[in-house]
């Protein structure tokens, strides 16, 4: 039988550290680390100066950067840049920092994205769920209306009038402690005002090009980052998500409600403060380098768990890299225009349908009955749709770079809306973990 | 043990202090939208090593009680002791390496395995970094082994019948190893043979390895065959204490249940019910 072959303490330690990790988790993650790297070539190889794909690689490959101590301290410090050629000055120093930024981006929303859908016990829940969205573009509205000489510090008022949403939402729900339902209603309320007051500032604002550069930010935009923001967003990022992926375990223990987390031994207020702020922390350091990114805190920890189960440990891992994968994506669409936004999307609509496809074949048995029963049609779907998608973007004359920088948030809201609307017509139980 | 049998509202055991696992006194016990206190009881026992069943009708309190003494609810008033030291002095981990508890309502997310919930019981024993260890696994393996799911532990909580789903559960609640365990309406809405299943796994537990157990029932027949004793409630407070075969009377059926019904013992009482009141 199963359980005699399973008592030895090796399995036991095995499955502490790594048992959590299977086939299916690696097998996301990897494609997912290869739509980032091939969304990040093509965005360095596009642009003015332009190139072709074996050129970007070669610049970003290119051996005289790559271990050239100077360049990463200057990349990573922001000391003097040292000599380079041309081709590897542009892709090193304005595309790259681009394509870092935004992985960080899309790592560290698709992280928030899973802690607040466990915290909140909601699917639907994403990192602006408290108020932070609206928070923050409220920080970037006052900012461009009252504070004009300050526009320099937009990032740390975007990321400050996030975590202030954050904070007054928790004291609005806490009554002699808090719960799910009471922190989602606190962050509906305080997302309403922040979004009124938000909206009321623009009529103060005569400028058109001070309007723009504001809906860029509450938006979500890409455009124009350095390695500054790299810089600003990297460790941020690193101390919080190392202590997301510390949490998921306690995120696991977290959803199987209030009552029992309380009989297993945890302080849920703190754990789901604790958890919350962290994310908060996640949250707020991408918005102050990318502005409001929407859906990717929604859907990355989602397509995560439809694909890995509900461990938050696999979630967490998987959406780290699913996050960037989306982002970079996203990002290529956003700074290629609309004829490439459909050639890309036919793409991320093909490897979706092939995710779930290698999934559904080489996951557990369970996993596979789970997905004759429930995936095969989606995932057929998703490669016709795909490839249809690219049939027409190939008629209507090939990807034709425009260079149009539009904001990476639209880009993600348009892929978004199509699949909440998958979700509403696929799922039976909207909403469940 | 204590054989009072008093029946009368303020049923009380007299000398209980010394070997009751978790008592609880002068307890009032309400919520914050009600002006009255939901349960009001001076005395409340579960004797150490013994299985403790809390009986009575819909709305008198039965919850609202093992949620105080798992310390889930505050009560209002009075004090619990847990192996005569106050509750509220416990650490959370703490007081979940010494008390088990398992509410009546109980969620996991469809795709989690049996295996992993029931390891979750062992979070009170790891520290914010740790691992599981050989204790842990061992732990898992006796509990899994009482609770009979062997042949369920690679399934997922979503595929599992509401009465496997419970084993599971009480599978997570054992993994625990509490000496304390209080389970809140364990066998209701399963069929009769998970029922038995619940029961049977209780009993051994509290044969095998003395766990001190309270257990909210809905079936008094049920209570009055497996429990060593009863607390039956009414309204909130004590109506009666004792073994079965002084608790369960048709006098106690007509006054707290509202049923006309004949009891007989041989030896222990067989309840059969006539009608109601």
């Amino acid at each position: 039988m199963a359980g005699e072959t399973r008592t030895t303490g090796e399995s036991g330690t095995a499955r502490g550290t790594t048992g959590w990790i299977d086939a299916t988790l690696v097998g996301l993650i990897c494609v997912s680390i290869a739509v980032t790297v091939l969304g990040g070539l093509i965005q360095v190889s596009f642009g003015a100066y332009s190139m072709t794909l074996p050129e970007a690689w070669s610049a970003v490959t290119n051996p005289a950067v790559l271990f050239n101590g100077d360049a990463w301290r200057a990349f990573l410090l922001g000391t003097a840049l040292p000599e380079m050629n041309r081709r590897a000055l542009i892709v090193w120093n304005i595309r790259v920092p681009r394509v870092i930024v935004g992985a960080f981006v899309g790592m560290n929303l698709a992280v928030a994205g899973a802690v607040f859908q466990a915290v909140t016990r909601n699917e639907l829940a994403s990192p602006y769920i408290l108020g932070v969205s609206h928070g923050s573009g409220l920080g970037v509205l006052v900012t461009f209306v009252f504070f004009s000489g300050l526009t320099h510090l937009v990032p740390l008022m975007a990321a400050v009038g996030g975590a202030l949403a954050f904070i007054v939402v928790y004291a609005i729900a806490w009554n002699g402690g808090t719960s799910p339902v009471r922190l989602v209603l606190a962050g509906v309320v305080v997302g309403m005002v922040a979004w009124s007051l938000q909206r009321g500032l623009f009529f103060f604002v005569d400028d058109i090009g001070v309007v723009q550069s504001a809906l860029a930010w509450i938006t979500g935009s890409l455009t124009g980052t350095d390695w500054e923001q790299v810089r600003l967003v990297a460790p941020w990022s690193v101390v919080s998500i190392f202590v997301a992926a510390i949490g998921a375990r306690h995120l696991n223990v977290l959803v199987l409600g209030e009552s029992t987390a309380k009989s297993l031994g945890m302080k849920v207020e703190w754990a789901r403060f604790g958890l919350s702020a962290v994310a908060i922390v996640a949250t707020s350091s991408a918005i102050a380098v990318a502005g409001i990114v929407s859906f990717v805190g929604l859907i990355v920890p989602h397509v995560v768990r439809t694909v890995v189960g509900s461990d938050y440990r696999r979630i967490i891992a998987g959406s780290l890299f699913v996050g960037p994968a989306l982002v970079t994506a996203a990002d290529v669409g956003a700074r290629l225009g609309p004829s490439v936004v459909a050639v890309a999307a036919g793409v991320v609509i093909l490897v979706a349908g092939l995710v779930l496809g290698i999934g559904g074949l080489v996951g557990s048995t369970a996993v596979r009955a789970r997905y004759e029963a429930e995936y095969t049609r989606p995932a057929g779907v998703a490669l016709v749709v795909g490839a249809g998608m690219l049939g027409l973007a190939w008629l209507a004359g090939g990807p034709v770079v425009s260079d149009t920088q539009l904001p990476v948030g639209i880009v993600t809201g348009l892929v978004g809306g199509p699949y909440f609307l998958y979700l509403m017509r696929r799922r039976k139980h909207l909403g469940d973990l | 043990m204590q054989t009072q049998d008093t029946h009368n509202e303020d049923a009380q055991p007299s000398d209980a202090a010394t070997d009751s696992a978790l008592v609880g006194t002068d307890l009032e016990i309400g919520y914050p939208t009600l002006e009255e206190p939901v349960v009001t009881v001076d005395r409340v026992d579960v004797p150490e090593g013994e299985v403790t069943a809390l009986v009575g009708p819909n709305g008198s309190g039965k919850s609202t009680l093992v949620k105080a003494l798992a310390r889930q609810h505050r009560p209002d008033a009075g004090e619990i002791r847990l192996n005569d030291r106050n509750i509220e002095s416990f650490g959370q981990k703490e007081l979940a390496r010494e008390l088990g508890h398992l509410s009546q309502e109980n969620t996991a997310p469809d795709s989690v395995s049996v295996e992993d919930l029931v390891y979750h019981g062992r979070y009170p024993y790891r520290g914010f970094f740790e691992s599981v260890d050989d204790a842990d696994e061992r732990a898992v393996e006796r509990a899994i082994d009482l609770a009979g799911i062997d042949h369920l532990r690679e399934k997922s909580v979503g595929n599992l019948s509401g009465g496997q789903k419970q084993l599971v559960f009480i599978a997570m609640v054992l993994a625990q190893e509490t000496d304390v365990l209080l389970l809140d309406e364990p066998t209701t809405f399963l069929d009769l043979h998970h029922q038995l299943r619940v029961m049977e796994t209780v009993r051994r537990l509290n044969e095998e390895r003395d766990v001190t157990i309270a257990i909210v029932l809905h079936d008094i027949a049920q209570a009055a065959r497996f429990a060593d004793n009863l607390i039956a409630l009414d309204d909130g407070s004590v109506y009666d204490w004792g073994p079965p075969t002084n608790v369960v009377t048709e006098e106690l059926l007509e006054d707290v249940f509202d049923v006309d019904a004949a009891v007989r013992y041989t030896p222990d009482p067989e309840i059969v019910p006539k009608r109601s009141l």
